[in-house]
């Protein structure tokens, strides 16, 4: 395979390597981050506009405080109880040997399989107090206040992502410094607070951010759920102010300052909050030094493990798992009130598949070597700020995102057809792009460089170094990454909505269906988009698992 | 009463038996350490004794207490880890006053016994620094302080010395035994390196495959050791086939594959017993008459020159010359061989062939 | 087989100077060891010359042929790392054949070079198996026949034989060097362990912080040793420290107390103040006779062949000796004995400037 040969000699040619790099952190710059923060220009070139709509409008005022007071309440909750109740889970998933612990690794998956809409959906009628039509034998439907029956479902799913980053820092402590505090003396609880948790530090950043941000972003499931217990209209988060924004915008261009500032404050509160909460986990200084021998020796015991591992998974069941799945029930004890358009639903299944497609291949194609690149890179600048840019995009609620996104390409037109389909993907790459480079690079970093080194000394250029050495080492990494930008794209509805306003994804028609009181034809979407997501899911943990094996 | 008694202690992991039903005693104030190849079931055996693993069969008695069921935190036992396991967030002061702090001591009390443990080991200067700031040896010497504060009276060591270079290592094994005796303390050590415990020991057992091999102080494993794999493992040895050609006053007469002869003191064999003969290098010398043999290649040791030979019996032959006699040996020389009759050790013909009852991996 | 030079080479990372001024020839066909302590600066000069680290300056050349800019892979100078880095999703024939297949070399030649490998390390029977099946000593093989059968010209070896049981490190140093030389590629094996070097080096680089401090064969660097850390690293050495007394066929050093020993003939000038250095193996002790001084027995180890002596020499704090194991019963705790060597084997240096303490710390 001579041009194979030739290939292989071309790329590895320095100039090439260097040109390709080049053409890969443009995309990342042009293609990403800029249209993610390009709204923050707004505040420069319209100031006057802002200052006149809203700043001297106190009643906005007010609407848009509450809205983002309530979400970075609501994210902040959540992160919390996620910490608390997460780490025990993710310590029995790490630590912890026992039969049935695969499924329980794969059953704390499935929030992240379900479209947000869905299980914004299902939450609301499970926990929510709902009109007569809604109201299902099963369901708790205890749950007056919108502020808790949000703060539950934003629980939902991003419980998942505080599990897995957990469990990811906890495999990397090694478990020595435990039993080597146990050998001095210390019972399991002294040694998990005074050693574990200071060396957790490092890594919770991350955990925290993740959560966090997921909380902040959500828009389909909220607005889903608020429409369903009928408060869309009394309780507002700063994502479902934008998205109704955006939609009387449409009509009412006068409110395009209300939603530039709004996308404003909400890009510019959250990396800013991050910002200080990085700082603040990383010095705090959380052990306390006395130790209480007799108690904890009790506490480490006995029962107290027990009872902690079990209302563990009682959590899991009740405020996860049990709320995700609960549509099911619905579509069982319910009766349409119309038929359902699945010629409609059809269409935008495939719209969503599409996207979803396109978006991974290409955070395949250009993530994958700008995660090398980093990872690769460390202690060098670019490399290094490169890395802390990539988190922008995870950071930044999708809504905003969009919204920016949609501001930077086409000045905040309405868009239809083709157009419209190339910028919803272009807002889905933004937020995917990170999630696969950050599980790359993760891996990469795990693999120590000697084996590309000694590859290259035996004869390997860098590309085959990489191809022999690396890429099998790491290709189940990517594989991960693949999935949870595909199941993430899938499942998005903020930044849909705020790029282009009608576009025909699967959890936009879902939401659709809900406003328009639709309620059984949205649940019946809602299923086949979970068991189509959640298959697909499996069948590819099936493989990674499969490869990971050998 | 013996500080540690093990009575049948059997590890299991489905088929495999990584430590296959050891008893061993050890006495209050002992240092004992267990030695073998890698993957013998040696650091299974020490981590069954803290409690770290729970041994499928056998009983565990330190103290007079048996251990079942007791979980590490309660058996009083320091222990120090191949790869240290200092905890890289607080500093050697706080590492080492760990076990004080966990027993809820005064602040001051605490310091106290660190700095009294910091002072044995020769760390006390470096108190305040963290531990990636601390080199190889340093560090193992922290992490010794840091079992020995908690005050407990039976000490494990797990390779400690391993990760260290060989020059600090032979500094740090003194040091090791010096503060262990002059503390009282029971040790048991374990390790790969024959030299290291012969050194250290007051006993060794010898471990293999999950067995033990045999057990003895220093000098009866080195000069008398009851098994061919010992005799091989601590210390190097030259082993010749034979085979038992008769006795007379208090020696026995070997023939080699060649016909020649040696002769030892008498070993117990009968007449026509397949025997190997085991004698150390510095057992060996060249002489008018003996084994003829020719020599394959010579190294330079520093005091003396080792010289490797074939004998004709084809036996591997090894033996040193002092370094003052300068280098009289060359590749192809013809040399005959004595062996001191004293200072060799008989064994039975191991069914399996020698190369398979001294392999190392 | 190319000579290869190292020409004031420097390289930092950050405050550290792995090597500063480094200068060092290794011949054609030469199995040269680079013994030093841990942080010296030996991996970094085993990573510039394979080029997987560049140097801040100096030169690199192969046979006279500048290769500072010469990428890794085509520097055909193969690297065998500590933990020989087999890669673990191929058996132990695909590592072997790694360069082969890199190559594109033709099916009949890659068997022939496996059949070869395979006998060579004595892996015939294990071609399919996997690197985590394998034991250590398999594994070094493994990555060894790896690095041959690559068909590099420079073999570079860092730390082989660390990750291995001490006794299977004595049985497979001669293993491998003689597996090497038949060969006859020029190998640089960077080492900790003197006994290691001294057994299979053609010539000894010493190396401590960041610089060649002495190249030699493994009897020029045991017996006559340039600087007082060589003498100290290359087999533990006893130290006297005194003025040059009367300078005959040997040196005498005259030390405090009134005590004198002697020494080789020295460029030393009378009065000068010298550090006296003779190995721990070349000191000897006996309980009658004449010595240099008198020394209390403090300490007494079995090694197996040998009985080391820890004694203490009033005034002078410790020297060491080595005696043959069966002295052990005529020899006990607190027993004074006299102490000398031959004046040949001691070695003279000047104080050294920041202390000898200082000169022969490791770490």
């Amino acid at each position: 395979m001579r041009w194979l040969e030739k290939a292989t000699e071309m790329i590895s040619r320095r100039r090439f390597r260097k040109g390709w790099l080049a053409f890969i952190i443009f995309f990342f710059l042009v293609f990403i981050i800029i249209p993610t923060v390009f709204v923050l220009s707004y505040a420069f070139t319209n100031w006057g506009d802002i200052q006149s709509t809203i700043l001297n409008d106190p009643a906005e005022m007010q609407e848009i405080w509450t809205a983002i007071a309530n979400s970075f309440e609501i994210a902040g909750i959540v992160t919390l109880v996620d910490f608390l109740v997460g780490l025990p889970m993710a310590w029995m998933l790490v630590r912890k040997k026992f039969r049935g612990k695969e499924f329980l690794d794969t059953i704390i998956d499935m929030p992240l399989a379900v479209p947000t809409a869905a299980l914004g959906f299902s939450a609301a009628i499970f926990w929510g107090i709902t009109p007569a039509d809604l109201t299902n034998p099963l369901g708790l439907n205890i749950i007056g206040s919108p502020f808790l029956l949000i703060i539950l479902l934003h629980i939902v799913f991003s419980y998942p992502y505080m599990v897995r980053s957990l469990a990811a820092i906890l495999e990397q402590i090694d478990e020595t410094y435990e039993t080597a505090g146990r050998t001095l003396g210390a019972s399991k609880l002294t040694v998990a607070r005074t050693i574990t948790l200071p060396l957790f530090r490092a890594g919770l950043v991350t955990g925290i951010i993740l959560c966090f941000a997921r909380s902040l972003s959500e828009t389909g499931g909220t607005v889903v759920a608020l429409t369903t217990v009928g408060a869309q209209k009394l309780f507002y988060t700063a994502p479902t102010l934008i998205d109704e924004v955006k939609k009387n915008s449409i009509t009412n261009p006068a409110l395009i300052p209300e939603l530039s500032f709004i996308s404003i404050i909400l890009i510019v509160l959250a990396l800013a909050l991050l910002a200080v909460m990085a700082i603040i986990v990383k010095r705090a200084h959380l052990p306390i030094r006395k130790i209480w021998p007799r108690p904890e020796k009790i506490l480490s015991r006995g029962l107290a493990p027990k009872a902690k591992d079990f209302s563990s998974i009682l959590f899991l069941s009740f405020i996860v798992l049990i709320p995700s799945f609960f549509i099911f029930t619905y579509v069982l004890t319910a009766t349409p009130s119309q038929p359902m358009n699945w010629g409609m639903f059809g269409e935008a299944l495939l719209y969503s598949f599409i996207v979803a497609g396109v978006v991974t291949v290409i955070d395949l194609a250009l993530g994958v070597p700008l995660a090398l690149y980093i990872a690769r890179g460390r202690s060098k600048r670019l490399p290094e700020t490169l890395d802390i840019l990539v988190n922008v995009p995870l950071i930044v609620p999708t809504v905003a995102l969009g919204y920016s996104l949609g501001l930077f390409w086409v000045g905040g037109q309405p868009v239809s057809g083709a157009v419209g389909i190339v910028l919803v993907i272009l807002a889905h790459i933004a937020f995917t792009y990170p999630l696969m480079v950050r599980s790359v690079t993760g891996a990469v970093e795990e693999v120590d460089p000697v084996y590309e080194e000694t590859a290259r000394t035996l004869g390997a250029k860098p590309v085959q170094a990489f191809r022999r050495v690396l890429y099998p080492v790491i290709s189940s990494s990517i594989l991960a990454g693949a999935i949870m930008a595909f199941t993430r794209s899938l499942g998005e509805t903020g930044a849909t909505r705020a790029v282009v306003e009608g576009a025909n994804t699967a959890p936009n028609f879902i939401v659709n269906l809900v406003q328009a009181h639709d309620y059984y034809s949205a649940a019946l979407a809602c299923i086949v988009l979970i068991v189509i997501s959640y298959a697909f899911m499996l069948a590819l943990r099936y493989v990674v698992r499969k490869r990971r094996g050998v | 009463m013996p500080r540690v008694e093990l009575k049948r202690v059997t590890m299991r992991y489905g088929k495999l038996r990584a430590v296959d039903e050891v008893d061993l005693t050890i006495a209050d104030g002992e240092y004992v350490t267990i030695l073998g190849p890698s993957g013998c079931g040696k650091t299974t055996l020490v981590r069954i004794i803290a409690g770290i693993l729970e041994p499928t069969e056998g009983e565990v008695w330190i103290g007079g207490r048996e251990m079942r069921g007791v979980p590490i935190e309660e058996r009083d036992v320091g222990y120090v880890f191949q790869n240290i396991a200092l905890f890289p967030h607080l500093d050697v002061e706080d590492n080492v006053s760990y076990g004080p702090r966990v027993k809820d001591l005064p602040r001051e009390e605490q310091v106290q016994v660190a700095k009294r443990y910091l002072e044995l080991v020769k760390l006390l200067d470096k108190m305040e620094m963290f531990p990636s700031e601390l080199c190889g040896g340093e560090q193992q010497k922290a992490s010794l302080a840091r079992a020995l504060a908690t005050g407990a009276k039976l000490l494990l060591l797990d390779e400690p010395l391993s990760a260290l270079d060989a020059r600090v290592r032979v500094d740090l094994r003194y040091e090791l035994r010096r503060i262990v005796k002059a503390l009282g303390l029971t040790t048991v050590h374990v390790t790969h390196d024959q030299e290291e415990a012969m050194s250290v020991s007051d006993r060794i057992m010898v471990m293999r495959a999950g067995g033990v091999v045999e057990t003895g102080t220093p000098e009866q494993l080195y000069t008398q050791p009851k098994d061919i794999f010992t005799a091989n493992f601590v210390g190097e040895t030259n082993l010749l086939e034979g085979w038992v050609k008769g006795r007379a006053e208090g020696k026995s007469l070997i023939e080699l594959r060649d016909g020649s002869t040696v002769e030892v003191t008498e070993c117990g064999h009968k007449e026509g017993d397949a025997v190997v003969i085991s004698v150390r290098p510095e057992f060996v010398f060249p002489f008018t008459d003996g084994l003829p043999s020719r020599v394959q290649y010579v190294t330079y040791m520093g005091t003396y020159w080792r010289v490797v030979a074939q004998s004709r019996s084809e036996d591997r032959v090894e033996f040193d010359v002092p370094a003052a006699e300068g280098k009289l040996y060359h590749q192809g020389q013809e040399v005959y061989l004595m062996v001191n009759r004293r200072a060799a050790v008989v064994y039975p013909r191991p069914l399996e062939g020698i190369a398979e009852a001294v392999k190392l991996e | 087989m190319p000579t290869i030079k190292l020409e004031g080479i420097g390289k930092r990372y950050g405050d550290i100077k792995a090597a500063d001024g480094l200068d060092l020839e290794v011949r054609n066909g030469e199995y040269l060891c680079l013994l030093g302590p841990t942080g010296a600066g030996k991996t970094t000069a085993l990573r510039i010359i394979s080029g997987l680290t560049k140097p801040d300056k100096g030169r690199i050349t192969f046979d006279d042929k500048f290769m500072n800019e010469e990428e890794p892979e085509n520097r055909r100078a193969v690297m065998l790392s500590q933990t020989y880095a087999l890669f673990p999703q191929l058996t132990v024939a695909k590592n072997i054949l790694f360069g082969p297949d890199i190559r594109d070399v033709p099916d009949e030649l890659k068997k022939r070079t496996l059949a070869e490998m395979l006998d060579l390390v004595r892996l015939a029977h294990r071609p399919g198996a996997y690197p985590k099946e394998l034991s250590g000593g398999m594994q070094q093989r493994t990555a060894l026949a790896r690095a041959l059968a690559s068909g590099a010209d420079v073999l570079l070896l860092d730390e082989p034989l660390r990750a291995l049981d001490a006794r299977l490190r004595i049985s497979l140093r001669q293993e491998l060097r003689s597996l090497v030389k038949s060969l006859g590629i020029t190998t640089i094996h960077v080492t900790h362990d003197h006994d290691e070097a001294l057994v299979m080096a053609d010539r000894i680089a010493v190396i401590h912080g960041g610089k060649i401090i002495q190249v030699g064969s493994p009897a020029e660097v045991f017996d006559n040793p340039i600087s007082p850390f060589v003498a100290n690293f290359v087999g533990q050495s006893n130290f006297f420290v005194g003025k040059v007394g009367a300078k005959r066929e040997a040196t005498e050093v005259r030390g405090e107390n009134g005590r004198s020993v002697m020494a080789q003939p020295c460029s030393c000038r009378e009065g000068e103040s010298v550090v006296v250095a003779v190995k721990v193996g070349n000191t000897e002790i006996s309980k009658e006779g004449e010595g240099f001084f008198e020394g209390r027995v403090e300490r007494i180890l079995f090694e197996g062949r040998n009985l080391h002596i820890d004694l203490e020499v009033g005034g002078l704090g410790h020297f060491a000796a080595k005696v043959p194991s069966w002295r052990l019963g005529k020899l006990s705790m607190g027993d004074k004995v006299q102490i000398r060597w031959s004046a040949e084997k001691a070695s003279v240096f000047p104080v050294p400037p920041g202390g000898l303490e200082e000169e022969l710390r490791v770490e």
